[in-house]
């Protein structure tokens, strides 16, 4: 154990693992405040697990009593891992079934139907769009969590990623029964109305593939947006509100196009969404908006990194 | 001097506009005791207020003992309150490598800690602790 205090009796050398792991719910600073000053005070073992133990429960007393989290989670967290969430479902089924389409029932003889190619470049441009859009959104509810106060916003991360494989897991215990079938060889039944029933009787297309386009998708665009929306402290206010309204906007579109919600808008809003279909299909790509923002930022560092060698 | 009920419920007594700002102070400003302990304890040590100092302080001027996560929670409340500042110092030998938080009372936590001071010493003033004389049966 690192810097493990000498001056201490054999039953306190015992309890400084466990001092040590409840530290680690603390924050770094506070971790190694706290572990300093047992150290020098001397403490023994129990009293030294209490005091470390007594900090930790409340610090997350505290976290949990702070109304900004639960109004975080209400406004932002948890509409926002159900609308990724619902997304993400829709997108692993389209790339589910046109992976079973091509990679499961390849024939070289297609390959000479001038159709067929042409099907597979709208098929892959649009899926890439899809793959594109939602990695984007991903990156901007991450910037929208990392956004938040510092004191929740551990609480607030945690959460998002209960939420988001909560409400991924929905129909679960059927992909479980499905798994363990598989395993046990048992002959694969599936639902008549399933209009991809060969697809989803497929174990790796109903099981593993939906959580890889989570991880991919959503868990990894999320976590790299909730670290630069963290960064985005530093920025003056401005970049600030103008980062976290791009953000919103993103969303809020992709809210309009998740799968159901037409249900909560209205008849009238549906109309006029369904009019103007043609135009909503397109209004998606403005939530590509961090790739942009990527691009300028590299330009940036590749400008100044040319000024720096100039001088 | 008209005793008067306001303020939702609570007693409030009608003086001159001063003593009802003190008032006003003791009901709704008023840091706690445990507070001022922490307040007096980082002004005694001054450069040497740190969280372990802090705690030792206390203990031996009240001859109890001080939780760390008391402590902590105390110093963070005063903080948010502006009546001290804290940042981390270097890394010491003595504390296997690891940094002190150090604690700077601030001029509004002299202020406030001054007033705690002057409400505790008029309010005691002929209570039989401080006249040694025996009131209880």
């Amino acid at each position: 154990m690192d810097n493990e205090p000498t001056n201490y009796s054999m039953s306190s050398r015992k309890s400084w693992p466990i001092v040590f792991w409840l530290s680690g719910l603390l924050g770094q600073a506070e971790r190694e405040v706290v572990l300093g000053d047992l150290t020098e005070y001397g403490e023994s073992g129990g009293r030294a697990i209490a005091n470390v133990l007594g900090l930790v429960v409340r610090r997350k007393i505290a976290v949990l009593l702070d109304l900004r989290l639960w109004l975080a989670i209400a406004l932002v967290v948890l509409p926002v891992s159900y609308l990724l969430s619902a997304i993400a479902e829709t997108t692993a089924g389209q790339g589910a079934v046109y992976s079973w389409m091509y990679l499961n029932n390849w024939d070289w003889a297609l390959t000479r139907n001038p159709g067929f190619w042409h099907v597979l470049r709208e098929m892959a441009m649009n899926f890439s769009i899809t793959c594109l859009v939602l990695a984007c959104c991903s990156w901007s509810a991450g910037l929208l969590i990392g956004c938040f106060p510092n004191a929740i916003l551990q609480a607030g991360r945690k959460t998002f990623i209960v939420l988001l494989a909560a409400s991924f897991m929905i129909d679960a215990p059927a992909r479980v029964i499905h798994f363990w079938m598989f395993l046990h060889r048992l002959p694969l039944r599936v639902s008549l109305p399933d209009i991809h029933a060969p697809v989803t009787a497929n174990v790796f297309y109903h099981i593993f593939f939906p959580w890889i386009v989570l991880t991919i998708l959503v868990i990894f665009p999320a976590f790299s947006g909730i670290r630069q929306g963290n960064r985005s402290m530093l920025f003056g206010p401005k970049m600030r509100v103008l980062l976290v309204t791009a953000a919103t906007v993103s969303l809020l579109i992709m809210l309009i196009q998740a799968p159901s919600s037409g249900l909560l808008l209205g008849a009238p809003v549906r109309q006029w969404l369904w009019r103007n279909r043609n135009a909503m299909q397109v209004l998606p790509l403005s939530c590509c908006w961090p790739m942009f923002y990527f691009i300028a930022i590299g330009v940036g560092r590749y400008g100044r990194r040319k000024a720096a060698i100039m001088r | 001097m008209v005793l008067t009920s306001g303020w939702s419920g609570v007693c409030c007594l009608r003086f001159p506009i001063d003593s009802f700002l003190s008032i006003y102070y003791i009901v709704m400003e008023m840091i706690g005791e445990f507070e001022y302990l922490i307040l007096s304890s980082a002004a005694r040590l001054g450069a040497e207020a740190y969280g372990a100092s802090i705690r030792i302080e206390t203990e031996k001027a009240t001859g109890r003992r001080c939780s760390i996560g008391a402590l902590y929670t105390t110093l963070d409340r005063l903080e948010g309150k502006g009546f001290v500042k804290t940042w981390m110092g270097e890394p010491t030998r003595e504390r296997g490598g690891r940094s002190k938080r150090l604690v700077h009372v601030t001029a509004a936590g002299v202020k406030e800690a001054s007033n705690f001071f002057r409400v505790i010493s008029r309010i005691s003033k002929g209570a039989s602790w401080t006249t040694n004389r025996l009131t209880t049966r």
